[in-house]
């Protein structure tokens, strides 16, 4: 019951509470703070938007997340439907290794890229496009193969009666999933268009660039908040437009994941299985080889787990008490998205979309403006705490869209039966609905952890003095030390994200078994 | 004599430990119309979609007309170069095309010639007296008995050699159902048609067939002739 006093209206409430606290207010605030600005300070806003060095930006921006954006979707979408409809082998281990390029930081790959060679135009724009494709495509592939997941494989078959595969591929099957090609597209874009480690790495001028040095090098923060809005406005209305788009199909779980081949695409299989194969060569083994291969030359692991031990312990700590915060929290948030009806429910897919999208340093920028001042605020600006923030402003929406994707799993009628057996809502959950999602919650648990373990767009705005993480230990270090010792932490980072994964993998596996 | 259409030969198909269709023999001549029934899970669609080659036989061969299609566990002749027209229990009409598109993607693969495809589609809507004005709208625009004979146009269109329907009228109210299968007994008369028919209602099948194979475990236990 939703009772002033009852279990679940307490702790729905507190996650509502904190989604508006943490991720709503500070952008509100950057709006807010952008709109009401003195007549002159409006006036240079809008000089800064029009000005030739400006619509560089914008044009460099453009170009990077339209390039991304098609080399995602067309390296994406043929695995989609591989994945989908062609009975390749070893399937569940292929797509976690197809779709594990997405939890490496893309400055990780840039790094791996950058040690690849030194040609003058692997740190250009275009290579930007390839490393972000490395890291991104795997959203166009999962979105694509449940969306043709989603497409009855009667349709299909049907039109194998009359029809070459190649037909039924291209007149039934992707247009059937067409909303969601589209709208993993502009999820890409969105990404891109907000990734900070790439372009920075690759010097490629883009807005986020410029708003980290606006705000790191010239401690301009008004310049900082004009050159964050036209980024802003464009993600949000992006992120708006996709999952509008995808509608309820925004998050498959592993149960949708089962079955659906069709032998109408039988003949097609021993080419995907060896693209699968070269794909996860050139994404996943080449940039851990690469780093591999840099830190081999390094003089002593000891030294350089001495030097950077505070920020590794530091990271770790962060990261998994950072991601026990946000899916207890995002528990709420996705109960509340579970029970909603279906204008709520889409009205909520929306609004987790739309803050998830906002550019990391976007997010950076309005919890510095917002937290920045005397008082309570400004103990906790001068803390670690902060990067706690930011995992909450940037990973609660998404974990909450996660969470209730699973809940939606659990037949109401559970629920229902342990309530008219005396139960309250919170034994209820605990014994009941909770122990039925477990699985759902590890993952969403080491996604958020993996995630804010490679934070590095707001973390190294608001990173504290004297405070620090592994990512921006190793953004700080490219300049300033040795690629041996760079790739050696980076080498680091990559197995810390992947140890969880392959626990989780091992436990899915085990689960499936038994 | 007759020419046979169809024969099998000896099929079986397996899912794991569970025989769906078990070593069945069945010749079936032109113009004949068969019906299958049998209890849920005795193998009548497996073996509806063997014929069309939407699975493969583990063992056995399948002949339409002179040519092997199936044979010794290999996928001889793909599902597309077999002229069968076929209705699905669901009928899966292609939600995303008109009702005219759904029929123009199956005439498109059989002639490249614009001014027949046009004629075949208009002739299809008129034998299964489908008002032309619906030919623009789609699937889920029209009632249960216009997507009924849409998704039968859309199996004539093509000229198949072979009809194969697996419960069609299985989701319809008794009035329309009745109505509708007046309407496609005179149909197969009038078009002479090869048909074989799925159902678990005697009624239809003695509406519609001249044979009634009765199958049960995967194996035909009985044929009877109407």
């Amino acid at each position: 019951m939703w009772g002033w006093r009852s279990g679940r209206t307490i702790v729905v409430g507190a996650a509502v509470a904190a989604l508006a606290l943490f991720c709503i207010v500070p952008l509100a605030y950057l709006i807010v703070v952008w709109v009401i600005a003195p007549a002159g300070q409006a006036s240079a806003y809008g000089a800064l938007l029009l000005d030739s060095r400006q619509r560089g930006l914008l044009l460099n921006t453009a170009l990077l997340g339209v390039g991304t954006a098609i080399m995602s979707t067309l390296v994406g979408v043929p695995m989609g439907v591989a994945l989908a409809r062609m009975a390749l082998p070893f399937k569940a281990g292929l797509r976690i290794l197809l779709a594990a390029p997405a939890l490496l930081p893309s400055y990780i790959v840039g790094l791996a890229w950058l040690y690849l060679g030194d040609a003058s135009w692997m740190d250009s724009l275009p290579a930007a496009v390839i490393v972000l494709t490395v890291v991104l495509y795997p959203i166009s592939m999962l979105m694509t193969e449940a969306a043709v997941r989603g497409v009855e494989p009667r349709l299909e078959e049907a039109a194998s009666l009359t029809a070459a595969p190649g037909r039924v591929l291209w007149r039934i099957t992707l247009p059937l999933a067409l909303p969601s090609i589209l709208a993993a597209a502009l999820v890409i874009f969105v990404l891109a268009v907000s990734d900070f480690g790439v372009p920075a790495l690759l010097r490629v001028r883009v807005f986020t660039t410029e708003i980290f040095t606006a705000f790191a090098a010239l401690y301009d923060s008004a310049r900082a908040t004009a050159l964050a809005m036209p980024l802003l406005l464009l993600t949000l209305c992006i992120a708006f437009v996709s999952v509008r788009l995808t509608g309820h199909g925004l998050v498959v779980t592993w149960r949708g994941l089962v079955g659906g081949e069709l032998q109408t695409f039988d003949r097609w299989r021993p080419a995907f299985a060896g693209v699968a194969v070269a794909l996860v060569l050139s994404t996943l083994a080449l940039p851990v080889f690469v780093l591999a291969r840099e830190a081999r030359h390094v003089n002593s692991w000891t030294n350089v787990m001495t030097g950077s031990g505070e920020a590794i312990r530091s990271s770790l700590m962060l990261a998994s008490g950072g991601a026990t915060v946000v899916c207890a929290l995002a528990l709420g948030l996705g109960y509340a998205r579970a029970k909603a009806t279906r204008a709520g429910g889409v009205a909520a897919d929306v609004l987790f979309v739309v803050l998830f999208a906002v550019p990391a340093t976007i997010v950076g920028v309005a919890l510095i403006g917002l937290w920045n001042r005397a008082g309570v605020a400004g103990a906790i600006y001068a803390t670690s705490g902060m990067f706690l923030l930011v995992y909450l402003a940037k990973l609660m929406p998404l974990a909450a869209t996660a969470l209730a994707a699973s809940l939606r799993s659990v037949p109401a009628s559970h629920e229902e039966a342990a309530a008219v057996s005396g139960a309250g809502w919170v034994r209820t959950m605990t014994r009941i609905v909770l122990p039925q999602v477990r699985l759902g919650l590890l993952a969403v648990w080491i996604i958020v952890f993996t995630l804010a373990f490679g934070e590095l767009g707001a973390s190294v705005l608001v990173s504290p003095p004297g405070e620090s993480t592994l990512p921006i230990r190793i953004y700080t270090l490219i300049a300033n030390a040795p690629p041996s010792q760079v790739a050696a932490l980076a080498l680091l980072q990559v197995a810390v994200i992947f140890g969880p994964l392959a626990i989780g993998g091992f436990a899915l596996t085990m689960r499936r078994r038994s | 004599m007759t020419a046979l259409v169809l024969r099998l030969r000896s099929v079986t198909k397996t899912y794991g430990a569970r025989t769906a269709v078990d070593r069945l023999s069945l010749d079936v001549a032109a113009r004949e119309s068969i019906a299958v029934v049998g209890p849920s899970g005795c193998g009548k669609t497996t073996l509806l979609r063997l014929i069309a080659g939407l699975e493969r036989p583990d063992s056995g061969e399948v002949w339409l007309e002179a040519r092997q299609v199936e044979g010794n566990g290999r996928h001889r002749v793909p599902t597309y170069e077999r002229r069968i027209g076929f209705v699905f229990q669901d009928l899966a009409l292609w939600p995303h095309l008109t009702v005219r598109d759904n029929l123009a993607f199956v005439v498109a693969s059989a002639t490249t010639e614009k001014r027949e495809r046009a004629a075949r589609i208009d002739e299809a809507l008129k034998i299964c007296r489908i008002d032309p004005h619906l030919a623009k709208r789609h699937p889920y625009e029209l009632s249960g008995g216009e997507q009924q004979r849409v998704a039968l146009a859309r199996a004539l269109v093509g000229s198949p050699r072979i009809l194969l329907l697996d419960e069609p009228f299985a989701s319809l109210d008794s009035e329309l159902r009745a109505t509708l299968r007046e309407e496609f007994a005179s149909l197969q008369r009038q078009l002479g048609l090869t048909t074989i028919y799925v159902t678990h209602d005697l009624a239809d099948a003695n509406a519609l067939a001249s044979r009634t194979v009765v199958m049960r475990d995967g194996r035909i236990e009985t044929i009877r002739s109407s």
